[in-house]
């Protein structure tokens, strides 16, 4: 029906219990290997939209198209399918701490079945991708922040997935360090990755110039190409 | 599918949550046991009841040349036998009736009790010394107080048995066991319910992040479910394990060598009955187990 790798048609998504709307008749096409900021203010429901994206809520009302799968209507047991299409970064890291970054990463390879083989040449590969080849024996907690982050980024990656999906993922590092991290994002963008970013750091949108969707209160105020960070600019 | 991960989880698991497992091996092994217990008395109840079923009769005993019985004037004279079995024979109750002589109740007292001690110079009793005696089965088991009051009181009748008084307390016994086991089966099968629930909610939790994360990279559900299943089936198989073990202590020390000495003229269950019994168990305790964390895995690792 279109190449759209996410396609949004007038989604409205409430939380029972909550009269307002997170999300409310939100039209939104993301093309193949686009990268894409998702801003606003916090409560806007910008996690909202990422996790429709990655079907762990359904849409109240309207349609979440995903990898050319209509959430709506994908069965339970085809959602782990689904997901391994999306790598997806957050905030807090989400590592396993008592593994090593070489064994978190391939963590995500093993739990969906791939080979030994495969993961014996995807993890090394993944790690020097990231900047982390040397690294593969320590542990979370003997890492900074942002090569905390890189493995986090890694470990989204591994699986070469169409999407990739990150909350704020430099909500907790400071500017020198973010912009590592928006390199990486960058360099994964630029192997064919759609990259949908949602974040608070005016700085690095101004900076990327890339496309940038606005919403307010659940609305999408804003869809702007090269975009920047606030409305006025 | 790459099982190594499922099984290093298992292991881990079991250990992480010993106590817990422990508790669950423990209920389990008990309620399988009483489970168990139940299925053997109710079958040895069943084998009684086949074995004696029609031999539920009542025997009236006639008057012996030295009756002990005062109301017996002197042996049965052949007026009074053809009165009782008139009787017998009119009632509706009776649906046949044969006449022991005492020849064949003797043959059979031997058999009961060892031919040995009824041979030599010097035997403990003569056919002689045995009454003759009118067997009668009844049309209705439940329908006797019609035929007893008929015959009780006639001329050389000495006296009657009903062989239902005899086994109705023996019956009485293994009803109410059997059912005492399975009624406190049943409350610690609700313990062992609970304590699986409990286990699965602390695993899961212990697990959350590595849970969260599987979800997140598109692990598939039974992947994610598979080393909950695993510890269910392991903690099953180690209380059904226990529990054969304890019925088959009940059947060797309870039965084959205390009961089964002791109680000839009753018909003992024996292996096969086991074997029905550890059957039962082998599928009602991995059933117990997995059937929770199917339930609650579907609960806590939801997609
Ligand atoms: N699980 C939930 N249950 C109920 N309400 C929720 C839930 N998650 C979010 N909300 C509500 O939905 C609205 C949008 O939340 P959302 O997390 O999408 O905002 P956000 O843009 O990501 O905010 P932030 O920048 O602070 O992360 C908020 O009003 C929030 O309170
Ligand atoms: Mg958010």
């Amino acid at each position: 029906m279109s190449i759209n790798v996410i396609r949004f048609e007038k989604v409205t998504k409430a939380y029972p219990g909550h009269p307002q709307p997170a999300l409310d008749q939100v039209s939104v096409d993301i093309d193949k290997g686009e990268f894409v900021f998702l801003v606003g203010s916090s409560g806007s429901g910008k996690s909202t939209f990422l996790r429709l994206v990655t079907r762990e809520y359904r849409p109240t009302s309207g349609r979440v198209y995903v990898a050319g799968k209509e959430i709506n209507r994908l069965a339970n047991w085809k959602v782990p399918r689904l997901r391994r299409e999306i790598g997806a970064v957050f905030q807090d890291f989400r590592l396993l701490p008592n593994k090593t970054v070489t064994e978190n990463v391939a963590f995500a390879l093993q739990v969906i079945g791939r080979s030994r083989a495969d993961i014996k040449t995807l993890v090394p590969e993944t790690l020097e991708l990231v900047g982390l080849d040397g690294k593969g024996d320590r542990m979370p907690d003997e890492l900074s922040g942002g090569e905390q982050q890189r493995v986090a980024v890694a470990r989204a990656f591994v699986n070469r997935p169409q999407i990739l999906i990150a909350d704020e993922p430099t909500g907790n590092l400071d500017p020198t360090t973010s912009v590592g991290i928006m390199k990486l994002l960058d360099r994964i963008n630029r192997t064919g990755t759609t990259v949908l970013m949602a974040t608070h750091d005016a700085g690095i949108v101004d900076q990327m110039r890339k496309r940038v969707i606005e919403l307010e209160h659940g609305r999408a105020v804003r869809d702007q190409a090269q975009g920047v960070y606030g409305s006025q600019a | 599918m790459q099982l190594r991960y499922v099984f290093s989880e298992l292991g881990q698991g079991l250990r992480r949550n010993l106590s817990m497992h422990l508790a669950v091996v423990l209920t389990l092994f008990v309620s399988l046991t009483l489970v168990g217990m139940g299925v053997l008395l109710n079958q040895q109840a069943n084998k009684a009841a086949d074995h004696w079923g029609n031999q539920l009769q009542i025997t009236v005993w006639l008057c012996k040349a030295d009756d002990s019985n005062a109301a017996c004037t002197g042996e049965v004279t052949d007026a009074q036998r053809d009165a009782v079995i008139a009787v017998v024979e009119e009632n509706p109750e009776v649906s046949g009736h044969h006449l022991e002589s005492r020849e064949e109740a003797f043959e059979k007292v031997k058999e009961l009790v060892g031919a040995e001690r009824f041979e030599g110079p010097n035997p403990a009793a003569t056919a002689e010394d045995m009454p003759e005696s009118i067997w009668i089965e009844l049309e209705d088991p439940d329908e006797y107080k019609g035929i007893t009051s008929a015959v009780t009181g006639l001329d050389g009748v000495s006296g009657i048995r009903d062989m239902r008084q005899t086994l109705k307390p023996i019956y009485g016994s293994i009803n109410a066991l059997q059912w005492g086991a399975l009624a406190t089966a049943g409350f610690l099968v609700i313990a062992a319910l609970l304590l699986v629930g409990n286990t699965i909610r602390l695993a899961a939790f212990a697990r959350r992040k590595e849970i969260g994360i599987m979800r997140l990279v598109g692990a598939s559900t039974l992947y994610i479910a598979l080393p909950f299943l695993l510890e269910a089936l392991v903690t099953a198989l180690v209380g059904v394990t226990l529990a054969a073990g304890a019925l088959g202590g009940f059947m060797y020390f309870g039965i084959h060598e205390r009961a089964g000495d002791a109680l000839k003229f009753m018909p003992w269950i024996g292996m096969e009955e086991y074997g029905v019994a550890v059957l039962c168990v082998a599928l009602l305790g991995p059933l117990l187990t997995i059937l929770p964390t199917l339930v609650l895995t579907r609960k806590y690792l939801k997609v």
